[in-house]
């Protein structure tokens, strides 16, 4: 075996058996349907929770003020938004970043997920929709 | 008439100490036991105000934790797991009722509930043992047939939330509060040690003093990584892999190829079954490895329920489907010989014959213990419940063996001792003595199997 073909065989191996750096392992899917504050070990520990101060479309980022100071979320081709409706007892469902506005109460997961990261790219934003008065 | 008196009050006396004598004061429950105890009530009576399941009712105690078609037939009409077959709001896109009850499948959508018709996978039900030694990798922690089961942190302590959202609902708009309630951290936390006192709490340590030439010859190859290669990605029968010049990958994903079978029996009915691309959205083809300690008795086998026996488990390593996906190429390049998994027949059936006879040791410890207990409680109730899964644990423990031709002596304990427990849960007060006999029986027949 050549040293190429073995360095080519060993990256092949190493993205097969391991994919690169570790990746979040939770599901997607269901987490839709948790509204804001809700996420099992994952909520006030690992997302950022309160109410948009900003929005800038051009940058896709936005800021979201918390108790623990505020935080840039840049909004990627990967990141999920949520509309959180349970509030209003109806399904929740896919949003986009126009339905992100100031003001709003958000739950924001960044990708790395490391407690107290000022800003990152979001993983996912959960807009709570509120009842009306 | 006085001599009679006192021979009935000698006999009162005597059955009230033959009778106390069973009732052995059990300590007070510490708090884990406490907490483990809520836990198995919310695992086999909340429904979370769904639709009536319950986490028991796809991870049966009496039917190791899962569920296949021989079960599943056993059931009422109005059994809960059924429940798309009643509830109207569920009739269409939450289950497939057809390939429930002939293979086991459930209906996922892992893939996003935008398109119900079109966007689901059929899995199977995996059970929930030894879950203490399969979840942990050094990515975090991997649940379920893809490793990526639950929401939130993706803990065991999550998965509930998940599966809550996922069956329980009991529209399918799933609304929190309205088709379901999701469950409370403190129900979390029981419900994780409920699951994590499950079964096996560590690995075993391969190789053991195995009696019996095939399952001792099954042993070797299952060890040897220039034959049979399993203890690679199955690190002595469970569930963490150990890659040669890689080190522990802990409870690691594969992609083996298993969705490229020929003849997978859902698909040979003709209705639709989507491929399942395994981990992530989309999926990146892999699937996590589940432990082989507890497989025996709890078949079909795979993420889709694609093999029945645990013979025809062991055979899809020897064929194209494995050997041409990414982790059966990975296994050919780290080998000297760029070999794959190349068995012949007494070779799967060997290695088969090892992973009965493992399974049924499990199956013996537990029973042991669950007899043991059984001698410590008060509660009648209790014990007879203890004594229930002894008896089904003994009686899998005897198929097991049956099914592969092994061990008739160990059979014929095995189903003394199944003789015993049942007495000792219709005697009003020679049940301790019973079950330590069932015990005796339990160790001689695995002093058949292991030195």
């Amino acid at each position: 075996m050549t040293i190429r073909r073995f360095v080519v065989a060993l990256v092949g191996m190493s993205a097969l058996l391991v994919g690169g750096p570790p990746a979040p392992s939770a599901q997607e899917m269901t987490e839709q349907f948790i509204p804001v504050g809700q996420s099992p070990g994952l909520s006030g520990k690992y997302t950022v929770i309160g109410k948009l101060q900003s929005v800038n479309a051009r940058e896709q980022i936005c800021s979201v003020a918390s108790t623990a100071g505020t935080v840039n979320a840049k909004i990627t081709e990967r990141t999920k938004i949520w509309l959180d409706r349970s509030l209003l007892r109806q399904p929740n469902a896919k949003g986009t970043i126009a339905d992100l506005k100031p003001g709003l109460m958000v739950e924001v997961k960044l990708e790395a997920h490391l407690r107290g990261a000022p800003s990152g790219p979001a993983e996912w934003i959960k807009v709570q929709v509120a009842a009306s008065p | 008439m006085r001599s009679r008196e006192l021979v009935s009050t000698a006999l009162v006396v005597l059955c009230a100490v033959v009778g106390l004598s069973g009732c052995k004061t059990a300590p007070p429950p510490d708090r884990q036991s406490q907490l483990i105890a809520k836990g198995r009530d919310l695992f086999f009576n909340e429904t979370f105000a769904g639709n009536g399941r319950t986490c028991g009712t796809c991870h049966p105690a009496e039917n190791n934790f899962t569920i296949d078609p021989a079960f599943i037939a056993t059931l009422p009409k109005d059994n809960p797991l059924f429940v798309a077959e009643f509830n109207p709001e569920l009739k269409e896109n939450f289950e497939n009722p057809a390939l429930m009850r002939e293979f086991g499948l459930i209906l996922e959508n892992l893939d996003g509930f935008d398109d119900l018709k079109n966007k689901f996978v059929m899995r199977g039900v995996p059970h929930t043992l030894g879950l203490r030694t399969s979840v942990q990798s050094p990515g975090g922690p991997r649940t379920g047939w893809s490793g990526d089961g639950a929401p939130g942190d993706g803990s065991l302590r999550s998965f509930a939330t998940g599966a809550v959202i996922q069956h329980f609902t009991k529209t399918l708009h799933r609304i929190p509060g309205v088709d379901f309630r999701l469950p409370t951290d403190e129900e979390l936390d029981a419900l994780e040690a409920f699951q994590l006192s499950l079964g096996r709490q560590q690995d075993l340590a391969l190789p053991l003093r195995l009696k019996g030439t095939v399952p001792k010859r099954g042993q070797e190859i299952f060890l040897d990584n220039t034959l049979g290669k399993c203890n690679i990605c199955h690190v002595n029968a469970g569930a963490t892999a150990n890659f040669p010049g890689r080190g522990s990958l802990g409870n690691a994903n594969f992609n083996t190829g298993v969705e490229d079978l020929p003849d997978q029996p859902a698909r040979l009915t003709g209705r639709r079954v989507p491929r399942d691309d395994g981990f992530r959205t989309p999926g990146d083809g892999t699937f996590n490895v589940p432990p082989l300690v507890e497989a025996a008795d709890t078949g079909p086998f795979f993420h889709n329920n694609a093999i029945e026996t645990i013979e025809g488990a062991v055979a899809f390593y020897d064929g194209e489907a494995f050997n041409n996906s990414p982790a059966g190429r990975a296994l050919a390049k780290a080998d000297p010989k760029d070999k794959g998994i190349e068995l012949d027949g007494t070779q799967i059936v060997a290695i088969a014959a090892f992973l009965r006879v493992i399974n049924v040791l499990e199956n013996i410890r537990q029973s042991i213990e669950l007899l043991e207990t059984s001698r410590a409680v008060s509660s009648s109730t209790e014990r007879a419940r203890l004594l229930a899964r002894a008896i089904r644990e003994t009686d899998d423990s005897a198929r097991v063996l049956r099914g592969g031709g092994l061990h008739a002596e160990a059979v014929a304990h095995l189903q003394e001792a199944r003789r015993l427990a049942d007495k000792a849960g219709r005697s009003a007060f020679l049940g301790r003595k019973y079950s330590e006999e069932a015990i005796r029986e339990q160790k001689k027949a695995r002093a058949f199997l292991v030195e």
